[in-house]
């Protein structure tokens, strides 16, 4: 074995991703273990500055004590098509006033009204449910947990990007993962009782600010974790000018989806909620518009009142200001006139499977946040509330499980086998070419015809052309860490549009964010289930996993009062 | 997308790069003169090495002490499949 130069941490609990899952289960992990747990939280940029919760205006569900904790649990499952995991929404709803006074323990403030009762504010597509905002949005949300943590003792270390997962010289489990410095290149091997991966959603660089790649639920995936719900891509629509976090309020005050005609097409495909549907169905009606020919589609924002126009454009959202104080008048004429709409932000539901206690299937691993399948959801607010609230359960289970698991032990050979593997495609005298597949790889999964409106056949070229950018991508080569960290992304990205193009063939049905134009119905009898799928020696295996259903059974209303109809139920 | 960074009013603090989570900025070492004829002080000046892979997040402006960052707000990375 050659030798190589590389720097060891050794911890407890190891926290991979700093946003708003990784920051509460380090938070969990500190606050349940006993004294003297380590706890080392780490993110491949700065902790705390970065990510899609620091992007975000980190908007959050809150259930308070006066509210119908039974009935939001309820309408989420069903508004998700019950792909959620039940107990895991309902345990998260239950705590979320604990974390809203750790959040303010952190001096974080909350927006109130002059009685000093905090601005709660319904969410598209849910009646009872409310979101609170944290003021000065994610950013501000990421750095005063980032300075609690450190206060609280939690090793924050910047710009470690994990590279692979260790199984240990005992193989049952996993001990932690290896690393290099984003900027050096250095390696890292960080050894741990327990790992918890909270890496955020798989895309296709895609989200807020196009930085989302999710690589650390494919890291958990290739160490032996069951992913599920891979199906479940996410399409949210936007506009290519401006992005905006708001537009489940906008439509409240008056803003409409129109297509080239003028047409208010969305009330011809979601008759009860209209401009109001959840994201999904949006994105849905957008498509089959589309291959209607009824494009280009518009976010008309003219309907909304010139007295409330300010609020869009003073964004509670750090980047989301500059964005618009630069784009001037641009923005306010293209903002609040007809602003050409389409899916744009795609994001995958999918991630590791695990129980309502974020334990995976391999001993000493943990999943949190959106890398979590059990936070399958789409609705605004309750992302960032699932990722506080698995993040918590993780960091609680990890305490749980020290006492259980053997202690780490490196194991040499592994050590330099994940050292080779994760400098294998560095090459000093190479070009950066790997920006072209990552091109053709969006290019491919970002078209409406296989992200939103999905068909058989289709899906089968699609698998087809996907070869063909792999083959152009196992070409490619790092002359430097920067390209090195992009590949080690992309590698990452190919595999998961291989395993979300496998599970939407399978799934033959529509049910949440999944529509196949070909089996265009929510069909319980068969597909009450969900999709997982396991790596047999580099081979996608897909199985199916029977959905719980302990809280709400599949074609039950949400509420009795309110007789929510179960839309599109076979 | 990043335009500029006013280097001359630059102090070489470094909070741009940190802030990056696209790895577009390098603090590098900058020979500048210094006040003592001859001698060449090596001053850390941020340089954008990777401008295509801007996410345009706005972190180095918003960061900035100086205020002297410029991030242009059309956004050349969107993926456009529609």
């Amino acid at each position: 074995m050659q030798n190589f130069q590389g720097t060891l941490i050794d911890t407890d609990v190891l926290v991979i991703g700093a946003g708003a899952g990784g920051l509460f289960a380090a938070l969990s992990a500190k606050r349940n273990g006993p004294p003297g747990t380590r706890v080392t939280l780490i993110d491949a940029w700065q902790a705390g500055r970065c990510g899609h919760t620091a992007f975000s205006n980190a908007w959050t569900v809150v259930v308070t004590p006066d509210d119908d904790l039974e009935l939001i649990t309820r309408e989420i499952i069903a508004g998700n098509d019950m792909v959620c995991d039940q107990t895991l929404v309902r345990n998260t709803l239950a705590a979320s006033y604990d974390r809203l006074k750790d959040m303010e323990a952190f001096e974080m403030s909350f927006a109130k009204d002059e009685k000093g009762q905090y601005i709660r504010r319904p969410t598209r597509g849910l009646d009872a449910t409310r979101v609170l905002y944290p003021n000065g949005g994610g950013l501000e949300f990421s750095w005063r947990m980032r300075r609690g943590l450190e206060a609280a003792g939690v090793q924050v270390l910047d710009r470690i990007f994990v590279t692979g997962l260790m199984r240990g010289a005992n193989g049952d489990g996993v001990i932690g993962a290896v690393g290099i410095n984003s900027r050096s290149g250095d390696f890292h091997v960080l050894k741990a009782r327990a790992t918890i991966v909270c890496t955020n959603a798989i895309t296709f660089r895609s989200g807020f600010v196009r930085d989302l790649t999710g690589t650390g639920t494919l890291l958990a995936y290739k160490a032996g974790a069951k992913l599920r719900n891979m199906e479940f891509s996410y399409t949210r629509p936007s506009t290519p000018r401006f992005y905006f976090e708001g537009i489940a309020f906008a439509i409240q005050e008056g803003a409409r989806f129109l297509n080239a005609k003028g047409e208010r097409f969305m009330l011809e495909y979601e008759p009860k909620w209209g401009d109001e549907s959840d994201v999904p169905r949006i994105a849905r009606a957008m498509a089959i518009e589309k291959q209607k020919g009824n494009d280009p589609l518009y976010l008309d924002m003219s309907g909304v009142p010139e007295e409330k126009r300010e609020y869009f454009i003073q964004s509670k959202v750090k980047w989301m200001e500059y964005f618009y104080r630069k784009l001037g008048k641009e923005t306010r004429t293209d903002m609040f006139g007809s602003a050409p709409y389409y899916a744009l932000n795609q994001m995958t539901k999918g991630g590791v499977a695990t129980g309502a206690e974020c334990r995976s299937s391999v001993p000493g691993l943990l999943v949190a946040g959106l890398a979590q399948a059990g936070a399958c959801n789409h609705f605004a607010g309750f992302h960032i509330g699932m990722c506080i609230g698995t993040g918590w359960a993780a960091g609680k289970s990890a305490i749980e499980d020290l006492q259980k698991l053997a202690a780490p032990k490196l194991d040499a050979a592994e050590v330099h086998g994940l050292h080779a593997e994760t400098y294998r495609e560095r090459d000093d005298a190479a070009q950066a070419l790997s920006d072209q597949a990552l091109k053709n790889l969006q290019q491919l999964m970002f078209a409406y015809d296989v992200s939103v409106w999905k068909r058989g056949d289709r899906l089968e070229k699609a698998q087809r052309r996907l070869e063909e950018i792999k083959a152009d991508f196992a070409a490619c080569a790092a002359p430097h860490t920067h390209e090195l960290v992009r590949m080690k992304e992309t590698e990452a990205m190919l595999l998961a549009a291989e395993l979300i193009l496998k599970a939407s063939v399978m799934r033959t049905e529509s049910r949440m964010s999944h529509f196949r134009e070909d089996f265009d119905a929510r069909d319980d009898k068969n597909w009450l289930q969900w999709i997982d799928i396991h790596d047999e020696h580099g081979t996608p295996r897909l199985s199916t996993t029977p959905i719980p259903t302990p809280i709400l059974a599949a074609g039950e209303p949400a509420s009795k009062k309110v007789q929510r109809v179960v839309r599109g139920a076979a | 997308m990043i335009e500029t960074i006013d280097l001359p009013r630059c102090t070489g603090c470094g909070i741009c790069d940190i802030v990056c989570p696209a790895d577009v900025i390098h603090m590098t070492g900058t020979p500048v003169d210094s006040e003592v004829p001859g001698i060449t002080t090596q001053k850390l000046l941020p340089v954008i090495k990777f401008r295509e892979h801007c996410i345009t997040c706005f972190n180095c402006e918003i960061f900035c002490p100086e205020k002297i960052v410029d991030v242009h707000p059309v956004v050349k990375s969107h993926p456009r499949a529609w």
